[in-house]
């Protein structure tokens, strides 16, 4: 049977420990544990200190700023895409990772396909859960796709500026 | 202009892999339309009334000759034998087939150039003053920026997928050509008082069925922080830009429902935090694109050209058509040409293969092997000696592009409407041929002088309507096509929204009623006033007044 959900990184599935909770359902003690946002905010004394780790699902209207108190003691942010078109996660995740310095998982989850997922890597996401549907394979050739860019990533690759000047000089 | 290096090529070897893949996968059923859709469209491909539409994306307006012969050759291998200038200064064509878009793309590539961004909810094709580089009142040659912009902006990893379209242009002279205040950002290039080189910038401007001008955000960006401001604003606008309602998705909305001010001060806020954190451009870089655009070595030409002055006397067709179509070059004894795509009774922009091959032919002899794409649906020889503008004028003539009516009544933009378009609601293109036979007559449309008519066939305002000095939209009235004309819109460096000036009028009427407009025009004016002028100075009454009486 295929499973409803599945995790994968830039080459494939990955195993995925997170346990996402309802707002009602009691965090196991000692277990990896995903909850929302609101969920978070209420309770977050308590979850940091049974769980053994603590993931936040949040959408791309986030205001960072009230989630950024929490950050170093969060495992996992999983940012959703309300639909496929929903360019915010893009944004979200590049802040996350070069204005407020998170550095642990960074998933997306919702509607995306494949080939959003080299733009995903590049504002810096490092998983992706996805649906029955997604195309693991399709998923390795978008990442492939393109080996220059214009614009500098999250990952802090040289531009084709910069590239350029590089090889003037050498 | 500018040309490809290795890295460009690879790039755009690469997008053309990368969509043969996602044709490949959408034939086979591993893509949905629903997921297709958004792809295709960033590669310029709509699926229109009758067939797949491309269009095919010409930075800044400027085309090699080896582009222009390539654009023929697609037309008839893949076309009809045509394509379409548009108002954005593109190309499009109107009968492509989807099994063949990959092929058509390598073809595009092999010429360095492709369908990227013409469409979808992404930063555009950018564009520009299209006598950039080559008139006299020039702070600095647009197109360098221009360039920029289009590296900058192609496959942006953060602004892909932005709650609406999303259009740039560039204008480097105070005169404005590149309608820098109807676009999503505006950018006009000046000197500050210290004498360094900056941008006006300008956001939030847009037609569609929202008229916005563009407000001014920042009086003065020094040059080098260009891009780190630009995707200040795009950050603003891809996080706060509303996502729910697609009439209300463009920044001109954000930036009225924050207000003009706290709009600015979210801008410059994000600005602070990214200036200094590597996205400008290294000066270096900015440099290698300048030389691209170094002006081709005129000839000293000192002695007024007596052959052409002498050419003008004797032949009242070629002096009318320079008085319309050629326009002073900052190189003395060389001129600018404007080559009409608006034959009389002919489609706005339309030009067979024949005729593309036959204006390269001419771009390579008499212009520095370089032709331009306006906004108005024109085209542009760049570089023309004042003693070829004779034999331009009469190998323009046998390829039917001779009409001496740049900026004239005749003139007329329109949009593809009904004929072509899913979502029009009245045809464009035959209310622009009827006004084109109706003043066909050359000293009439030379005595009415200055006239621009902008024809949009549904509100989404492809055809500039509402900066028309008239602007006719199509309506549907009770399942009829209508059409509604607006008065007093400009699109230069005096932008404004042209303003509604009664009810509707039947597909039978509206060329009459323009035709009373421009008769209340003729009565009122004062010498050499041209019509946008009596406008401004009159007001609409005596307009109203000609079209439906004193009621
Ligand atoms: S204005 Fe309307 S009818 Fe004309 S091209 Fe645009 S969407 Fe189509």
């Amino acid at each position: 049977m295929v499973p409803a959900s599945r995790v994968l990184d830039r080459n494939g599935p990955i195993a995925d420990g997170w346990q996402r909770l309802a707002d009602d359902a009691p965090a196991p003690a000692g277990a990896s544990v995903l909850v929302s946002f609101a969920r978070l905010k209420n309770e977050h004394n308590a979850l940091f200190a049974t769980a053994g780790a603590v993931g936040v699902d949040i959408g791309g209207d986030v205001e960072l700023e009230e989630l950024e108190p929490l950050l170093p003691r969060l495992g996992l942010i999983v940012v959703r895409f309300a639909t496929m078109r929903d360019g915010r996660p893009f944004s979200v995740g590049r802040l996350l990772r070069e204005r407020y310095g998170f550095t642990r998982d960074l998933r997306a989850v919702g509607d995306f396909i494949p080939d959003q997922v080299l733009f995903l890597l590049r504002c810096g996401f490092n998983s992706f859960e996805v649906g029955p549907n997604f195309s693991a394979e399709a998923l390795k050739h978008s990442v492939a796709a393109y080996t220059v860019w214009y614009q500098r990533g999250v990952e802090r690759n040289a531009t084709v500026a910069e590239m350029r000047l590089a090889k003037e000089k050498a | 202009m500018y040309i490809y290096d290795d890295f460009d090529q690879t790039v755009a070897k690469q997008r053309v892999a990368e969509f043969r893949d996602q044709v490949d996968r959408r034939l086979k059923g591993e893509l949905t339309e629903e997921q297709f859709r958004p792809l295709r469209l960033m590669n310029g491909l709509y699926l229109q009334l009758h067939a797949y539409m491309l269009r095919v994306a010409v930075p800044y307006g400027t085309m090699s000759v080896a582009q222009v012969r390539k654009l023929a050759d697609i037309a008839r291998k893949y076309d009809r034998g045509y394509g379409h200038f548009t108002t954005r200064q593109n190309l499009q064509y109107n009968w492509i087939k989807l099994e063949q878009m990959p092929d058509l793309l390598a073809d595009l590539a092999s010429v360095q150039m492709h369908g990227n961004q013409t469409s979808g909810n992404c930063v555009r094709n950018v564009t520009a003053d299209h006598f950039a580089g080559v008139i006299a009142d020039e702070v600095e040659d647009p197109r360098i920026v221009s360039e920029v912009i289009r590296q900058w902006s192609t496959f942006h990893p953060e602004f892909s997928w932005l709650p609406r379209k999303f259009k740039i242009a560039v204008t480097g002279a105070a005169k404005d050509r590149a309608a820098v205040q109807w676009h999503d950002i505006g950018l006009q290039i000046v000197r500050n008082e210290a004498g360094e080189v900056g941008y006006i910038v300008f956001v939030g401007g847009g037609m569609g069925r929202i008229p916005v001008l563009a407000t001014k955000v920042r009086a003065f960006l020094p040059k080098q922080e260009l891009l780190s401001y630009l995707e200040a604003i795009l950050r603003v606008y891809n996080r706060y830009g509303r996502r729910d309602n697609i009439h209300k998705a463009r920044i001109k909305i954000l930036v009225r429902d924050l207000g003009p001010e706290e709009f600015t001060r979210q801008v410059e806020a994000e600005w602070e935090q990214t200036r200094h954190t590597g996205i400008n451009l290294p000066p270096e870089e900015e440099t290698r694109i300048a030389r691209y655009f170094t002006p081709p070595a005129y000839e000293a030409i000192t002695e007024p050209v007596t052959a052409f002055e002498d050419a003008k006397k004797k032949n009242r067709g070629f002096a009318q058509w320079v008085s319309t179509n050629v326009h002073p070059h900052k190189a003395p004894g060389y001129a600018i040409v404007t080559i009409s795509l608006k034959p009389i009774g002919g489609i706005p922009g339309d030009i067979s293969a024949d005729q593309m091959d036959a204006v390269a032919d001419l771009a390579e002899r008499y212009s520095a092997a370089e032709v331009r794409a306006t906004h108005i649906q024109n085209l542009v020889l760049p570089n023309v000696k004042q003693a070829d503008l004779l034999a331009v004028w009469q190998r323009l003539g046998e390829i039917g592009f001779a009409d001496a009516n740049a900026g004239l009544i005749t003139d007329v933009i329109a949009c593809p409407g009904l004929d072509y378009c899913s979502l029009a609601n009245a045809r464009s293109i035959p209310i622009a041929q009827r006004i084109s036979e109706r003043f066909a007559d050359l000293d009439r449309q030379h005595d009415v002088g200055e006239l621009q008519i902008k024809i949009s066939g549904c509100i989404n305002a492809c055809g500039h309507h509402h900066a028309g000095h008239i602007g006719i939209l199509g309506v549907d009235k009770a399942g009829q096509e209508f059409y509604q004309i607006t008065l007093g819109g400009a699109g230069d460096e005096t932008a404004a929204t042209g303003q509604l000036l009664g009810p509707g009028f039947s597909s039978d009427q509206i060329v009459d009623a323009i035709e009373k407009v421009v008769g209340a025009y003729l009565d009122i004016r004062q010498p050499n006033e041209p019509f946008i002028a009596t406008y401004r100075r009159v007001g609409p009454a005596p307009f109203k007044e000609k079209l439906y009486g004193t009621r």
